[in-house]
């Protein structure tokens, strides 16, 4: 870290500390040109001083120039001259670039180290940063991190977990930032790659990193490089990242739409006017936001067969009836053997614009099912349509004629294995005790001639 | 016994090809439709992967309903020649497939026989289970066979049709084919082959010919009504070669293997 020997700072005759104390011990003690009416204090705390990182150095190894008593102004300290490799790290981050400098206040050493109270870095928290940064800092207290970090949590993340050592901090724009968009992931991952870490802090979700690096938002950043998917900023948040538990979070259920739509537009449109958009918005208990279908750390693509067999089975969830049904008939056993060209809750009913069928928007409404059925079945007409996808033969009041024939057909079937069942079972003794009797002379096995 | 034992022809080669083409075309089916059926299964997901997948089960399904259509229109074509032939008793007598009020004592003696109470009723040349057997596959075509052209051509049929016809017809093939292939694989199975006195399989099917013995034991009506009618001779047969022999039994017992192991698979899934 320090350079140089600082011994070898002092040279011999130089002014010693008592020099200096003589005159800035004085607490009135201040520069000319007062700045606004006020005169600059150069007043000097002992105890500070002592109590500081730079406690066993002489003034001199900062205040090079020094002497006792002096009257110019002393020139800036440069820090730069035992600590080198941090000036040299600075001037590749944003806190040295030139607008950053150029900035007032500007980044210097004593911004965030301090002068004569300088203190060692690892004791530099999220209040030095807020001296310039205090509306990321203020996010960040209120945050699950600052949060867990308030209550003594020494894993939650800090300023320099996400951002890096401060010297080099690069700014998000920049494609090497540990925060840039492509990248962020990674850095999350940092911690929450950990199943153990999750389960140490009650975090439901042990392997999202995993997961989202698998969906279509984590190929998108990872494989493509694509700077408008989804990293996990984008949903969480960056310094407000709250738990899903917390109905100000982003990824709170009730915000979850919101949160989507922020890419999402035209989805969220459709969505809100549906049925289920109403619901969720109304509060009502389970119904459906983006996550319930998508999920949120494995989304993947709705063009996909694993995703579309999948969805069947979310639907089903709730509309458990319509699932059974549907699984009674073609097309939901085909689905079930993994053939998706065949109809899904989706073709007939929609997705995101999902209406009841008393809804004339509704694609299976009296209106518009027949034009339904002509996505798969271009010669379907008025006669077709009336095909019931979700019969139920157990209902003897909504679908008499089918519960009628099905219970002929159990009746046919039950009828005629119970009395071929009797046939067979006194058939076998008799016939076992006529081949004993005839012997073993198989007849169906003749000599050969 | 001395010297070969004599045979009489009991199917002819047509009977045979035909029945030939039933056992293909219903294993087929079998085969290619439990998978949908039991969709929910995992032997039905296995069975239809490891036929290609659901769409290639599906296609087979339908080439083996054209196979059943096929000799279901040959059988048709075949009675229509004999009735235009003029053969007597086709329709009615001993010789005809056609169940008569004879049948009916028949199975009730056969039943009074398994118990003991009398003696084993005497056979004509159709035994009352074996029409049981020739009706319930010309009803399961008729049945299945409409049921599944409607399902295949909907959009045709509901011309003619209204949509829920396609609710009844799902129903139907589905739990026709059902005991279509549990009365196949468990009683028409036992009934021919594996009840002992055939055990392990009655080979007549594949050879079309049938020892004197058995002939006079399973069918005694219909011997002394060919030899009193003077017919029986011209039936005389060699016995079965040993080439046909071996094919009736490669092709008996896979037949008869596939069978049970989907009768198993079945049963094991109602049971669950």
């Amino acid at each position: 870290m320090v350079s140089g020997a600082p011994g070898a700072l002092a040279a011999p005759g130089a002014a010693t500390a008592e020099d200096c104390l003589a005159c800035h011990a004085d607490k009135g003690l201040a520069r000319g040109a007062p700045v606004r009416g006020k005169a600059l204090s150069v007043f000097v705390d002992e105890a500070v001083l002592k109590g500081s990182a730079h406690a066993s150095l002489p003034c001199v190894a900062c205040h090079r120039t020094a002497t006792a008593p002096h009257d110019e102004r002393l020139p800036a300290v440069s820090c730069a001259g035992c600590h080198d490799g941090q000036r040299a790290a600075l001037g590749e981050g944003i806190h040295g670039s030139r607008k950053a400098q150029a900035a007032r206040p500007s980044p210097s050493c004593a911004g965030c180290h301090g002068t004569h109270d300088v203190k060692p870095a690892a004791s530099l928290s999220t209040q030095t940063c807020a001296a310039c940064h205090a509306r990321q800092v203020d996010l960040y207290r209120s945050s699950v991190h600052g949060r867990s970090r308030a209550r003594g949590d020494a894993e939650a993340a800090t300023c320099r977990s996400c951002h890096g050592p401060a010297h080099k901090a690069l700014a998000k724009s920049d494609p090497q930032s540990s925060t840039y968009h492509l990248i962020l992931p990674r850095t999350c991952a940092q911690c929450h790659a950990d199943p153990e870490l999750a389960k140490r802090h009650g975090i439901e979700v042990g392997a999202v990193y995993q997961q989202y690096m698998d969906s279509i938002h984590g190929r998108a950043v990872t494989r493509s490089g694509l700077l408008v998917a989804a990293n996990c900023s984008d949903c969480h948040g960056a310094h407000e990242i709250r738990a899903r538990t917390d109905a100000a979070s982003r990824v709170f259920r009730a915000n979850i739409p919101k949160t989507c739509a922020t890419c999402h537009a035209g989805i969220y449109r459709d969505y809100v006017e549906s049925i289920h958009g109403k619901a969720a918005a109304r509060g009502a208990a389970g119904a459906p936001v983006c996550t319930d279908c998508h999920s949120a750390h494995q989304i993947r693509r709705v063009e996909g067969a694993p995703w579309q067999l999948d969805v069947i089975r979310e639907c089903g969830t709730c509309h458990k009836e319509s699932l059974r049904t549907y699984r009674d008939t073609f097309h939901g056993k085909v689905t079930q053997l993994g053939l998706t060209r065949v109809a899904k809750c989706s073709d007939c009913h929609g997705s995101h614009s999902i209406q009841p069928a008393s809804d004339p928007r509704s694609q299976v409404s009296p209106a518009s099912i027949v034009s339904t059925c002509q996505q798969c079945h271009p010669a379907a007409g008025e006669s077709f349509a009336q095909f019931h996808p979700h019969a139920d033969a157990g209902d003897r009041v909504r679908f008499p004629r089918l519960y009628w024939v099905n219970l002929l057909m159990i009746s046919l079937l039950v009828g005629t294995f119970a009395f071929f069942g009797v046939h067979t079972a006194l058939w076998l003794p008799r016939s076992l005790v006529e081949r004993l009797r005839r012997g073993r002379r198989p007849a169906e096995e003749p000599r050969d001639p | 016994m001395s010297g070969p034992e004599r045979h009489y022809f009991r199917l002819n080669l047509y009977h045979r090809i035909l029945h030939g083409m039933v056992i293909t075309s219903f294993l087929g089916l079998a085969i290619t439709g439990l998978p949908l059926k039991f969709a929910h299964t995992g032997w039905g997901k296995g069975l239809s992967l490891a036929l290609g997948g659901p769409f290639t089960t599906g296609y087979l399904h339908r080439f083996f309903a054209i196979v059943t259509f096929t000799y279901f229109a040959l059988h048709l074509g075949y009675l229509a020649r004999l009735a235009l032939a003029g053969r007597h008793g086709m329709f009615w007598g001993p010789e005809s497939m056609v169940p008569q009020p004879r049948d009916i004592a028949q199975m009730v003696q056969h039943m009074r026989y398994f118990v003991g109470l009398g003696p084993r009723p005497r056979f004509d040349r159709w035994a009352y289970w074996e029409k049981f057997d020739y009706w319930a596959v010309f009803w399961g075509i008729a049945i299945i066979g409409s049921s599944g052209l409607l399902l295949w051509f909907p959009a045709f049929f509901s011309r003619f049709l209204p949509g829920w016809t396609f609710n009844l017809a799902i129903i139907i093939h589905s739990d026709e084919a059902l005991l279509a292939v549990g009365f196949i694989f468990t009683i028409h199975f036992f009934n021919t082959h594996l009840r002992p006195e055939k055990f392990p399989m009655d080979p007549v099917i594949f050879t079309g010919r049938i020892s004197e013995e058995e002939f006079q034991r399973d069918h005694p009506a219909e011997y002394e009504r060919l030899k009193r009618q003077g017919r029986l001779d011209r039936l005389q047969a060699d016995p079965p070669p040993l080439w046909l022999r071996n094919f009736a039994r490669v092709v008996g017992f896979t037949a008869l293997a596939i069978g049970l192991v989907l009768i198993w698979l079945i049963i094991s899934t109602a049971l669950r």
